[in-house]
């Protein structure tokens, strides 16, 4: 059933507000559409359009729809929704558009209109509900979450589930990801629960907090405790607080702004001694800086989120803006950079990681075409949307040089995504954060030999 | 993708799938359709009856004989940045998408040419051949999104047409469906010029009203030795022209020869790619020449003395290739950045004689005034190609129509000073009433006449291009086909 049969409207339908399909409270912003001239110039940059050749799944379409929503032409259903959560929010559009339309942010509150509008049913439903509100925002949760994969790992289950062939049985998708889910290590959140403050090695010149993330310290705490000492070598104590949660990134990525709203709260709350937030995923990182778009309806958190984005700052911007000791540990490897669309289109940070790499020993950078173009992670986007996740990467691995041993990113979603490219089109990269380089660098000086 | 078949309750739509392969290459819900009611031109909006995304030549034809044979309306779209109009479905059209034929299909560059799909990007063509020294010289400012195909349909100019000429200069053959599914192919193994009537002069341009072009073999070109590019403010807009017409005199042809006006620049400092151009100056000229390396930098001492004559305020030579992207992304992405300061915009396309731009500048600015509405002016000033970008709010009642008033009586500007009224962008839906500026009855009925000897059912891309007058007649006449058939 159409919501127009719902007949919820409060306004007299001659009148402009009236027309709108949108009935729930943070509507797509009329502003944010009112930028968008048509010219198209958006198109090419978009991948879901570069699979399709569809307008409906481009930018310029996607936001003709968003605005035809609100024009009453159409309804929040099913075809609306389709492209809408087709989209990877990947942002290439954003870089790409001269008039600076924020296509993202209308996906976004578009996605939250959806989601109240037709609710997931079923085991979607069930699934969506049980990870996103259930593990997530839970840290001990997810936690123990880690720790049965992690017995998983460990327990030769893993090597049974490989070996019994029970693996046949799962979608594909989920194969591939088994394939190359990373050991898992103690979270650092855990690890450090007692240390107040981790005091920078030698002179202190500034004190950050970190964020450790959900899945990131779950499942890529050894990224974060690389993260911790580079810090720390470069003149930082480091806090860890504690009562920090998930991002909400996923969840407002999946419509559910509502536990975006709370997680943001507190977060705000818990980073509030803070003068910087360092994150190391990208994906994260703009979700932070976009805090305040949750808050357009409540003036007070809006203002206490902009003062908060503005503390927020990606490891390799902070370390290249505030500057950090050359490694002089050798690592011989040719390498190559991929930017997560998170870090180049969500927070303009291009050229720092490649600087960081270029100042490692040893280090031969070789340029990849196309860079900034999604892997089709796109945080959840690989489990919901898997078979457009596959042909955008698909297009990405054909881009990565044939000759280089490692690709280097800064976002742990990319990470496991470009695992699964290296491993299903059988090359043999070795996927890196560009912080773990640096770590092993300053190691590899100090005499522990790591790779 | 697998096969899947379309079941809906119009016939049309179910055979139209079949031809082109089932459910994925074929839109026809209305809220998939939505996304087609217009192109680069918003202000006039309908929906077709379906979309189809044909693979091949056979596909096109295939469905084209199908639309001939059921006198089903049906027009081609490209990338759909066209400005006047021309992919906007006024009669229920089935569209014809053409970009998933964006192969690349052959590169020869000892003859210098290359063999395209319609729907391969205009840039894509000198990215793809650039590492082996060649270009393709038409640039429109649109080249990051539009087709090649759309290119031929409105015979696409750019900034860099001033010397090189625009599409049509460098257009050696097409493959070309005709409205009643025929395929021809002109201008054989890309020997330009064959005896006989100019066809490939007559399809390029034709706005998608004489054919479905197929297949292109496009002229290539080997890169310049060496480029230089000049960036130059003026307080005045005067001298800002009297400096283009100089250089021309001077015998210099330059490669590019590009002026922005106070309200444009205001819109792209404001937009994604700002360079930093003073907000005070009225005009900002921006010069490239190209060639061979011997000369270029005594053309840009000629260049920079005749600013100097002209009260420049300042100059100055791109430092590098970083330098002189910059500068050419500001100019290109000109048009989208009016985004940054008005909700909508309305471009024209005037061509007026160089010599007319500061008297066609201030009736503009009084146009204007008179209208309460801003116009920012994009100017390819070296061949007189003039864009007043007329900036409104289509939510303001009446606007809209204000906005269309004021573009009109831009281009009757144009047309009075002895000009026309469209460079590059078309006449689409826009201008047909602007035509009766420059051709008399006979003349709109000669053009008429020609697109009946192809189009003589007029079911391709129908009421573009021509005015109404020849409308009487071409009704009777529709009524008459659809009633023998
Ligand atoms: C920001 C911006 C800047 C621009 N700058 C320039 C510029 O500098 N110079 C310039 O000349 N134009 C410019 N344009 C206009 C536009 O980009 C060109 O007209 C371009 O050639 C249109 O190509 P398209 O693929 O988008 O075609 P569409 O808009 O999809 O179609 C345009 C017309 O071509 C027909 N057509 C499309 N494909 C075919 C085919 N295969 N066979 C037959 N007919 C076909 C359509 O029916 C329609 O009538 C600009 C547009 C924008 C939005
Ligand atoms: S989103 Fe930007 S680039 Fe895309 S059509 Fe709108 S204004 Fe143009
Ligand atoms: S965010 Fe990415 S996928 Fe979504 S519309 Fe923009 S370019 Fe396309």
């Amino acid at each position: 059933m159409g919501i127009n049969e719902l007949d919820l409207k409060q306004d007299p339908a001659c009148s402009e507000k009236g027309l709108s399909n949108y009935l729930w409270r943070d509507h797509p912003d009329e502003n944010k559409w009112a930028d968008c001239v048509h010219c198209g110039m958006c198109l090419e940059s978009c991948p879901t359009y570069e699979q399709t050749g569809q307008e409906q799944h481009s930018p310029r379409g996607r936001v003709h729809l968003i605005k035809s929503v609100a024009e009453g032409k159409l309804e929040v259903n099913e075809f609306f929704s389709d492209p809408v959560f087709a989209c990877l929010d990947c942002r290439a559009c954003t870089t790409a558009c001269p008039a600076n339309v924020d296509v993202g942010g209308l996906i976004e509150e578009a996605r939250g209109q959806i989601r109240q509008a037709m609710p997931l049913k079923g085991w979607q439903g069930a699934v969506s509900k049980f990870v996103l509100k259930g593990i997530f925002p839970h840290p001990n949760r997810l936690n123990a979450a880690g720790s049965l994969l992690k017995f998983y790992q460990k327990s030769g289950m893993q090597k049974a589930v490989r070996q019994t062939g029970l693996i046949k049985i799962m979608p594909d998708h989920l194969v591939q990801m088994e394939a190359v889910m990373p050991e898992v290590q103690e979270p650092v959140r855990k690890k450090y629960k007692n240390e107040q403050v981790l005091k920078a090695k030698g002179k202190s010149k500034a004190e950050v907090a970190l964020l450790t993330g959900c899945v990131m310290d779950v499942m890529f705490s050894d990224i974060n405790e690389a993260t911790i000492n580079v810090l720390r070598r470069n003149g930082n104590d480091v806090i860890i607080p504690q009562n920090q949660t998930c991002c909400g990134a996923l969840h407002v990525h999946a419509g559910d702004r509502e536990t975006g709203r709370m997680l943001a709260k507190q977060n705000i709350e818990a980073f509030r001694d803070a003068d910087k937030v360092i994150v190391n995923a990208a994906g994260c990182g703009c979700m932070l800086k976009e805090y305040s778009e949750l808050f357009r309806e409540e003036p007070e958190m809006h203002d206490k989120a902009v003062e908060f984005s503005k503390k927020v700052e990606d490891i390799s911007k902070y370390l290249h803006e505030t500057g950090y000791e050359k490694p002089k540990g050798e690592i011989k490897t040719r390498i190559t950079y991929h930017d997560a669309c998170h870090l180049a289109h969500g927070q303009n940070v291009r050229q720092e990681p490649r600087d960081i790499l270029q100042d490692i020993p040893g280090v031969e950078m070789v340029h990849m075409p196309n860079s900034d173009r999604c892997c089709g992670s796109a945080g959840i986007y690989n489990i919901t949307n898997p078979e457009m996740a596959d042909a955008v990467l698909e297009s990405k691995m054909q881009n990565v040089p044939g000759d280089v041993e490692m690709i280097s990113m800064g976002n742990p979603g990319c990470m496991l995504q470009m695992a699964m490219g290296v491993q299903k089109y059988g090359r043999n990269q070795k996927i890196v954060h560009t912080v773990q380089l640096l770590d092993w660098a300053y190691q590899k000086e100090d005499g522990k030999e790591r790779v | 993708m697998a096969f899947k078949k379309v079941k809906s309750s119009d016939r049309h739509i179910n055979q139209l799938a079949r031809i082109v392969g089932g459910s994925s290459s074929i839109l026809y819900r209305k809220e998939d359709l939505l996304a087609y009611d217009c192109d680069g031109f918003t202000i006039h909006k309908a929906l077709p009856k379906a979309v189809v995304f044909p693979k091949n030549t056979i596909e096109v034809s295939e469905v084209v004989r199908y639309c001939h044979e059921h006198n089903l309306p049906f027009l081609a779209r490209g990338a759909g940045t066209g400005l006047s109009g021309g992919a906007i479905p006024l009669n229920e059209e089935v569209i014809i998408s053409m970009v998933r034929m964006k192969r690349l299909l052959s590169v020869d560059l000892e003859n210098r040419r290359a063999v395209v799909e319609p729907g391969f990007v205009n840039l894509k063509l000198t990215n793809s051949i650039s590492d082996r020294g060649y270009y393709y010289a038409p640039d429109p400012s649109s080249q990051y999104c539009c087709t090649i195909g759309g290119n031929v349909a409105e015979n696409a100019g750019g900034a860099h047409c001033l010397k090189y000429g625009v599409t049509t200069n460098h257009i050696l053959g097409l493959e070309v469906v005709m409205p009643n599914g025929e395929v021809i192919e002109i201008g054989k193994n890309g020997i330009p010029d064959e005896p006989g009537y100019d066809l490939l002069g007559l399809i390029t341009g034709s706005e998608g009203t004489l054919g479905i072009v197929t297949k292109i073999t496009v002229r290539i070109l080997k890169n310049p030795e060496a480029k230089q590019t000049v960036l130059a403010y003026f307080n005045h807009v005067s001298d800002g022209s009297q400096a283009v017409s100089d250089i021309v005199s001077a015998g210099i042809v330059p490669a590019a020869l590009e002026m922005m006006d106070k309200v444009a620049i205001e819109g792209v400092e404001a937009a994604a790619y700002p360079v930093g151009h003073p907000k005070d100056i009225e005009a900002v000229l921006l010069i490239e020449v190209d060639g061979i390396s011997a000369g270029i930098d005594e053309q840009i001492r000629q260049i920079l003395d005749v600013c100097r004559n002209r009260n420049v305020k300042e100059v100055k030579v791109a430092r590098d290739e970083a330098e002189r992207g910059r500068w050419w992304a500001n100019r290109k992405t000109g048009f989208g950045a009016m985004g940054a300061i008005s909700p909508d915009y309305l471009v024209q396309d005037g061509v007026i004689p160089r010599s007319k731009l500061p008297e066609v500048l201030s009736r503009i600015n009084q146009i204007s005034n008179e209208s309460g509405l801003r116009i920012a002016n994009i100017f390819h000033a070296g061949d007189g190609n003039l864009h007043p970008l007329v900036l409104f709010d289509a939510r303001k009642p009446g606007e809209t129509q204000k906005a269309l008033e004021a573009g009109s009586a831009c281009l009757k500007v144009c047309a009075d000073v002895g000009g026309t009224i469209t460079g590059e962008h078309g006449v689409g839906i826009e201008k047909k009433e602007e035509m009766r500026f420059v051709f008399s009855d006979e003349e709109i009925k000669a053009q008429t006449d020609i697109r009946e000897v192809f189009n003589p059912k007029n079911l391709l891309n129908a009421g573009k291009l021509f005015p109404a007058p020849g409308r009487c007649a071409e009704v009777k006449k529709e009524i008459k086909a659809a009633a023998s058939s």
